[in-house]
C-alpha cells in the first residue's frame, strides 16, 4: 500500500503514530509530502500592488525568502524521516490543497494521511469547522482514500 | 481641442465628471491589469487634449505640489538605501533575539518594530521591506507565517499617523492645510496609540492558539550576518537618526519635509557610493517611478473637477452631513475617507478630500481641524479594512471563492473587516475628545 503522509511542520507526531498503529511496516510504502505554500507570497505581491509597486520584491530579497522556504521544507522532511524511516521525500510548491491532490495522483497513492487542521491551531474538536480548508479540499478532490488524523489531546484520534 | 469651440459650461462639467469617474473606475477595476499610473495619466491626457484643463493650470498644479513629489522620491530612496545597508534585516534579527525564544514576544516585537519603521520611514517601508524579512525569519523559525505577515501589513497602516512623515498621505493633506507639529501630535498621536493597542490586542486574541510556545533560537540568523558593510551600516544608522531628528524639527518649524527626505537620501547615497554598496542604477530600480505618474495624473484630474466647483459642492455636502459640529466633522471625515480609500486607492481619495476640504472655509475652527485630522486618519487607516486592495479586488476574490478556488486574500479581508471598524471608531472618538 502506498501511503502519502502530508506534513505541515507541526503534525508529524500525530501522522506517524496513526500510520504505525494502523499499517504494518512491511505492507506499506511511505511518501512524505511537504508543500511550500505559495499563498503568503501571493499576499505579499498583492500588498506590493496596493502600494503601486511591481508585484515581485527585488531579486536578492526573493532569493532570501526562497532559501528560507527550502531550508524549512528540508528540515520538516528530515524530521519526517526520523519518525517514519525509509519514507520517500516529496517536496512541492503551490497551494497546499491542490498540490496534495495532484501529488497523490502523480505518486499513485492508495491512502492520503493528513490532519484536519494544524495541531497548533486545532479549532473546534468536532463539527464542520473542525476540518480546515486544506483538508476539506483534499477530502472533496482526492483520487484515493483519505485518513484524517485528529490531533493528540482532542479526544478521539481517528 | 474644445477651446476652439463655444462649449456650454454644463457640457464641460459633464465631460470632466465623466472622465474623472472613468479614471476612478479604471483605478478600481484595473481593466487588463493596466497600471494605475497609466489610467491616471490617460485621464489627465484626455482632459488636456480636449482642453478641459489648461496646460498652464495643470503645470501650476503639479509645480505647487513639489513637496509631495520630492517627499515620495526622498522617502523611497532612504528606504532603499537603508535596506542596502542591511538595517531592516538587522532590526528584525534583534527583535527576534529580544523575544528570548517566545513566539508571542516575537509577535509583539514585530508590531513594535513595525511601529518604529512606519513612524520614521513611512508605512511603505514596513509593508514592502519589513514584511518579506519577517516572512523569511518566521519561515526559518518554523512558526505560522500568516499572523506575522498580517502583523506587518496591519501595523504599517495603523502606525502611519504617529508623525507627519509616517505616511505620504499626510504630506498630501498637510501640503494644503498647514498644521503645526504640536497640533498634529495633539490630534493624532494619542489616537495612534489607541488604535495600535487595539490592533495588537486583537491579534493576540485572534492568534492565541497559533502563536504560542517557544521557538528554537538556534535557527535565528546572527545579527552580524545581516550587515553587509560595517562602515556603511554605522553611517546609515547615524544618518537615519539625524533624519528622524530633522523630520521633527522641520515639522515643528513647518519646513517642507521633502527637503529633509531628499537631504537624507543624498547623504545616504553618497555613503553608498563611497563604500560601493549601491549604484545609481540600483537605486533607480528600487524606486517606483510610476507613482509619480499616478499622483501627477490624479492631481490634474482632480484640478479639472475642482474647476467645475464639484469638489466645492462635495465639501459643502460634507459640512451639511457633519452639521458643522466637530463630532460630525470627525465622523463624516473618518467614514468618508475610510470608505473612499477602499473604493479607490487612498492616494486619489486623499487628493479628492483635500480639494473638497479646501471649500470648507466657513465652519468653526474645531470642525475644520476635525475634518483635516479625520481625513488623514481615515485615509491612513482605511486601507486596513480590505488590506489586499480596494473593494473591487475583494469582490473579485469573493467571486473566485464561489467558484471553489481558494483565495487566501480573503483571510486578510476577514481580519480587516473584524478589527478595522473597531479601530476607526475608537480612533475617531479619541480625535473628537481631543478637539473638545
Amino acid at each position: 500500500m502506498r501511503v502519502l503522509c502530508c506534513l505541515d511542520g507541526t503534525n508529524i507526531e500525530e501522522i506517524s503514530k496513526a500510520v504505525s498503529t494502523l499499517l504494518q511496516s512491511e505492507a506499506r510504502t511511505i511518501g512524505l509530502l511537504y508543500v511550500i505554500d505559495s499563498g503568503p507570497q501571493g499576499e505579499m505581491e498583492r500588498q506590493r500592488e496596493r502600494f503601486l509597486r511591481p508585484p515581485h520584491p527585488p531579486a536578492p530579497r526573493r532569493e532570501q525568502m526562497r532559501q528560507a522556504e527550502i531550508a524549512s521544507a528540508q528540515d520538516i522532511l528530515e524530521e519526517g524521516t526520523r519518525y517514519l524511516p525509509g519514507g520517500e521525500r516529496l517536496q512541492r510548491e503551490g497551494r497546499p490543497e491542490r498540490e496534495i491532490v495532484q501529488c497523490a495522483a502523480d505518486w499513485s497513492a492508495d491512502l492520503l494521511v493528513l490532519c484536519p487542521r494544524s495541531p497548533k491551531n486545532p479549532g473546534p474538536p468536532l463539527g464542520p469547522k473542525s476540518v480546515g480548508h486544506v483538508a476539506r479540499f483534499v477530502l472533496d478532490h482526492a483520487p484515493c482514500a483519505v485518513l484524517l488524523v485528529r490531533g493528540i489531546g482532542t479526544g478521539s484520534h481517528l | 481641442m474644445l477651446q476652439f469651440f463655444h462649449v456650454p459650461a454644463l457640457t464641460t462639467t459633464i465631460l470632466i465628471s465623466l472622465i474623472a469617474l472613468l479614471t476612478l473606475a479604471g483605478i478600481m477595476v484595473r481593466p487588463f491589469k493596466l497600471n494605475e499610473a497609466m489610467i491616471a495619466l490617460a485621464g489627465a491626457a484626455l482632459l488636456l487634449i480636449l482642453g478641459l484643463v489648461a496646460p498652464l493650470d495643470a503645470l501650476t498644479t503639479l509645480a505647487s505640489d513639489w513637496n509631495t513629489f520630492f517627499f515620495f522620491l526622498g522617502m523611497m530612496s532612504i528606504s532603499a538605501l537603508a535596506e542596502a545597508a542591511g538595517l531592516f534585516d538587522w532590526l528584525a534579527a534583534q527583535a527576534a533575539r529580544l523575544a528570548g525564544g517566545s513566539s508571542r514576544r516575537l509577535l509583539l516585537n514585530t508590531f513594535l518594530l513595525g511601529c518604529l519603521i512606519s513612524m520614521v520611514l513611512s508605512n511603505d517601508a514596513t509593508a514592502l521591506i519589513l514584511t518579506p524579512i519577517v516572512y523569511t525569519l518566521v519561515t526559518r523559525l518554523r512558526l505560522p507565517v500568516l499572523p506575522f505577515l498580517f502583523a506587518c501589513t496591519f501595523i504599517a497602516d495603523t502606525a502611519s499617523f504617529l508623525l507627519p512623515v509616517s505616511n505620504p498621505i499626510n504630506i498630501i493633506i498637510l501640503s494644503s492645510f498647514q498644521l503645526d507639529l504640536w497640533t498634529f501630535l495633539r490630534l493624532l498621536f494619542l489616537p495612534s496609540l489607541v488604535v495600535i493597542s487595539i490592533n495588537i490586542a486583537f491579534f493576540f486574541w485572534l492568534y492565541r492558539r497559533q502563536v504560542q510556545g517557544s521557538f528554537d533560537a538556534k535557527r535565528l540568523p546572527s545579527a552580524a550576518e545581516s550587515i553587509r558593510h560595517q562602515g556603511y551600516f554605522r553611517y546609515t544608522c547615524t544618518i537615519l537618526l539625524l533624519v528622524a531628528l530633522a523630520y521633527i524639527i522641520a515639522s515643528a518649524l513647518q519646513v517642507p519635509l521633502s527637503l529633509v527626505a531628499l537631504g537624507g537620501a543624498f547623504l545616504l547615497l553618497t555613503g553608498a557610493l563611497l563604500w560601493k554598496q549601491l549604484t545609481f542604477k540600483d537605486l533607480g530600480k528600487q524606486i517606483s517611478w510610476s507613482i509619480f505618474g499616478f499622483i501627477g495624473g490624479m492631481f490634474i484630474v482632480v484640478k479639472a473637477v475642482e474647476n467645475t466647483h464639484l469638489t466645492a459642492q462635495f465639501g459643502q455636502l460634507l459640512i451639511h452631513l457633519s452639521a458643522g459640529t466637530s463630532l460630525g466633522a470627525v465622523a463624516v471625515g473618518t467614514a468618508g475617507s475610510a470608505i473612499g480609500t477602499n473604493l479607490i486607492n487612498n492616494i486619489p481619495m486623499a487628493i479628492v478630500m483635500r480639494s473638497a476640504l479646501g471649500a470648507t472655509g466657513h465652519i468653526t475652527a474645531a470642525a475644520r481641524l476635525g475634518f483635516i485630522a479625520a481625513t488623514m486618519f481615515g485615509c491612513d487607516l482605511g486601507p486596513n479594512l480590505t488590506t489586499v486592495g480596494s473593494l473591487a479586488t475583494i469582490l473579485w476574490l469573493l467571486i473566485l471563492r464561489r467558484r471553489n478556488l481558494d483565495v487566501s486574500g480573503l483571510d486578510y479581508f476577514k481580519v480587516g473587516i473584524m478589527v478595522t471598524p473597531l479601530m476607526l471608531l475608537a480612533g475617531a472618538i479619541t480625535i473628537w475628545l481631543l478637539l473638545l
